[in-house]
């Protein structure tokens, strides 16, 4: 493994139930102030509760730029704010990224025309009104009125989110692509979220109690929480505090269930074990565990036997509470807000409490649990993120005097494997070659699956897990997804039901395919897969956002191995509402005709024949060519297609005269269409044709560059 | 006990829990359906008792008394019956 180094916490923000800022929330999430009450934002009707930890007081600007703001972004706005002034940083004059944790974005405000759209082809047009529905809408939010970034990112791993944005951002930190960071994640309460979980009967009509023995289920809550991470030399050397710092990471996926967590907790144990030995920390120097605690009767008892199984006798020093009986599940801002509250209590030497928590479950008591608000001097304290499909985050965080320098190596990766789904067929290895031809007449990519296995998967799941399989995914691989909108059409059948037939009727099983990162979930399941799963977003360049993720976390040993690519299915919203308008401010000049597919890279430490030799991420073409390799002999550059935007941003590049393909003829148009450039560029590596090739991606606002070679 | 209501309840299984390719008629009317039998799950159990509950209009308890209405198609067309459930479609 590698090193992924240190991130020192040099400023917080927080929004939730109570409080919007950190000098607001924290002394009453210490005090164990529940801010779970009546469910205002929303008409709660029908559900099983009216009860959820709104954000009181939140006011969502209008710029005078006729962008649209969600709740989402408002929080993520407050939050951000917040933690770059405690920083004291200003991102107009040091490099500072942006990675967003986030599950639904600006659903809250979209629900209404969503169901619409679905019932009324005449409803299907571009909108402002949509602008702020792409998960990658908040970090384009945030860029505008708190950037310039150098860089951004937005990452769905569901309830896990918020804390994968620290995993990422430690990365930056260490290949030293950035001076600071700033992660977090985003969760407004909305319908779909909402009535989803009310009919997984995952909520509990009461305020929850997690590791109680009447605990019910979930209370539902929104909020934000970001963080600026730097790395400690340079944020002493500039004066700033910090009294915490992020230490280890650890990421797993449990292959198991796509709502229930297997009852062992092993999974969660090795990603506890691979934190702590991440940062060279033992078990018994773990002093308290903000834990998952969603209140759900399977996640606490599963969480216990984790903690138990990783921490083995020395569970019974570290205390362990459970936040979300104070702020509710912010789902995608948890695993922000929580390692917050984690390093605060680091910060203070005072542990939040777990509020409700009277009769503890026989099944719970093997942990130390905090009942009141503790003292307790804590060098070392871990957070926990569980999310759907079994993706489990967690973070090891210490005390700043008791931070020592971690080493930080980078490996050099490699592509073992290729794989795709299209109209092509299923295509592996060199096969994929046929992605530079001409369309033929199409053939059904998803024949091979197991009807089984599949019943449950929709159509993007479906082609995820016939490209892994192609590009010959095994068992300590992850999955790294690039899609754009998710699947809109899903949710918006989902909502239409909702609407009209009340929360009630409203399908349980398709609820979790509604979550971004299902894809990846369902096809981790299929296949056995237990390393980080995760979807990736950033409209165009999402398929290109999502392989520069997995390279940097195999480069800093966040994993061995993974595939990598993208995913986009059929949507008849995205063709005819959301393509339109989004390649227009992207300035993409292409018919909204959409096809639909999935391409994959398996990435690897070990030694192959072919390398990626680089992967830059800018604001322009022209910041991403120069931050590259020049071409070696005999190169070639891939895109989607060979448009005007392309040769302006190759223009004076050492890359200029370089002749180049695209893929777009073959594979059909749509978002992910960097993931089959990807795969195609690396195909012509390993067939021999050229010896390196670059691929990239230029949309407006966002530009990446991958570059592949053969290994020397 | 095979009969219309039960022929019915196994077509809306295979339609609702996705089992392409399952013929209805091949559900043993007895056969648990959770667990061993046609290896179901909870999440099946609630999507099940969604379906139910919008064709039939009868709701299916969570807990002990879905495990009684959830034996087998069997018991399930009698927990229908006996609640008064009249098919919507």
């Amino acid at each position: 493994m590698g090193g992924v180094g240190v991130g020192a916490l040099t400023g917080f923000g927080v929004v939730c139930a109570v409080g919007r800022s950190v000098a607001e929330a924290w002394p009453r999430i210490l005090a164990g102030e529940r801010g779970i009450g009546p469910l205002t934002v929303f008409d709660g009707t029908g559900q099983r509760t009216s009860l959820a930890a709104e954000v009181k007081g939140l006011v969502v600007p209008s710029p005078v730029d006729g962008s649209v703001w969600s709740r989402s972004d408002a929080m993520a706005f407050e939050a951000a704010r917040e933690a770059l002034a405690m920083a004291g940083l200003d991102p107009r004059r040091v490099r500072v990224g942006l990675v967003v944790g986030g599950t639904t974005s600006g659903m809250l405000e979209t629900e209404e025309l969503l169901a619409r759209m679905h019932a009324d082809p005449t409803a299907r047009q571009p909108t402002p009104d949509m602008i702020a529905h792409p998960l990658s809408a908040t970090a384009d939010r945030l860029a505008v009125a708190l950037g310039p970034f150098t860089r951004a990112r937005t990452v769905c791993s569901a309830c896990s989110s918020g804390a994968n944005a620290f995993a990422i951002g430690l990365s930056w930190l260490a290949l030293g692509e950035v001076d600071a960071v700033l992660v977090g994640g985003t969760d407004g309460l909305c319908r779909l979220t909402f009535t989803g979980f009310n009919a997984l009967a995952a909520i509990d009509p009461d305020p929850c109690r997690p590791f109680d023995v009447r605990r019910r289920g979930l209370s539902i809550g929104e909020g934000a929480g970001f963080c600026v991470l730097e790395r400690p030399a340079a944020a002493r050397a500039r004066g700033a505090r910090f009294e915490a710092a992020v230490v280890g990471v650890g990421v797993t996926s449990e292959a198991h269930h796509i709502t229930n967590p297997a009852e062992d907790g092993a999974m969660p144990a090795e990603a506890v074990r691979r934190a702590l030995a991440s940062a060279g920390l033992r078990a018994e120097q773990v002093g308290y565990v903000n834990a998952h605690g969603t209140a759900t009767p399977l996640n606490d008892a599963m969480e216990t036997r984790a903690l138990v199984t990783a921490l083995g006798p020395h569970v019974e020093r570290a205390w362990v509470s459970s936040t979300k009986a104070v702020t509710g599940h912010t789902l995608a801002a948890a695993g922000a807000l929580e390692a917050i509250f984690t390093a605060l209590a680091l910060r203070d030497g005072e542990l939040p409490p777990t509020v409700g928590l009277e009769q503890v479950d026989p099944k719970c008591a093997a942990l130390r649990h905090v009942v009141t608000r503790q003292r307790a001097d804590v060098d070392v304290a871990l957070s926990d993120s569980f999310g759907f499909g079994g993706v489990d985050t967690v973070l090891a965080l210490a005390r700043a005097d008791r931070v020592d320098a971690l080493a930080v190596s980078r490996r050099s990766v490699y592509v073992s494997g290729l794989g795709s789904a299209s109209r092509l067929g299923a295509l592996s290895g060199l096969e994929n070659l046929a992605l530079l031809g001409e369309a033929g007449a199409p053939v059904d990519p998803l024949s091979g699956l197991d009807p089984a296995k599949s019943r449950r998967f929709d159509r993007h799941a479906r082609l995820a897990t016939v490209a892994l399989a192609a590009a010959g995914a095994v068992r300590a691989d992850g999955a790294f997804l690039g899609t754009a909108y998710g699947d809109p059409d899903g949710s918006a059948a989902f909502l239409a039901r909702v609407f009209e037939k009340g929360p009630r009727l409203a399908p349980p099983a398709d609820f979790p395919n509604l979550v971004p990162s299902s894809p990846a979930g369902h096809a981790s399941i299929y296949l056995g897969l237990q390393g980080p799963v995760m979807a990736v977003a950033d409209l165009s360049a999402s398929g290109e956002a999502a392989l520069a993720t997995a390279w940097e976390w195999i480069a800093m040993g966040l994993t061995d191995s993974a595939c990598a690519g993208s995913v986009e299915g059929p949507s008849v919203i995205a063709e005819t509402c959301l393509a339109p308008q989004f390649r227009a401010l992207e300035g993409i000049v292409r018919p909204s005709e959409r096809s639909d597919g999935a391409a994959v890279a398996r990435l690897t430490s070990e030694r192959s024949e072919v390398e990626v030799l680089a992967v830059a991420q800018g604001v322009d073409g022209a910041a991403v060519l120069a931050a590259l390799p020049p071409p070696r002999e005999c190169a070639s550059i891939v895109v989607a297609e060979d448009d005007a935007e392309i040769a302006a941003a190759l223009a004076g590049s050492a890359w200029a005269a370089v002749p180049r393909v695209d893929v777009l003829r073959a594979a059909g148009r749509h978002e992910g269409v960097g993931g089959f450039a990807f795969v195609a560029a690396c195909a012509r590596v390993l067939a021999g044709e050229v010896e390196c090739a670059l691929v990239l991606g230029v949309p407006r606002g966002r530009a990446y560059g991958l570059v592949v070679s053969r290994a020397r | 006990m095979s009969d219309s209501l039960v022929s019915e309840l196994k077509s809306l299984i295979v339609r609702e829990l996705n089992l392409e390719g399952r013929d209805p008629a091949s559900i043993v009317d007895s056969a648990p359906l959770f667990g061993e039998g046609l290896g179901l799950d909870s999440l099946d159990a609630l999507q099940l008792a969604m379906a139910v509950e919008e064709q039939y209009g009868v709701r299916i308890p969570e807990g002990d008394g879905g495990r009684v209405a959830f034996a087998s198609v069997a018991a399930l067309a009698t927990w229908v019956r006996e609640h008064g459930g009249a098919s919507k479609g």
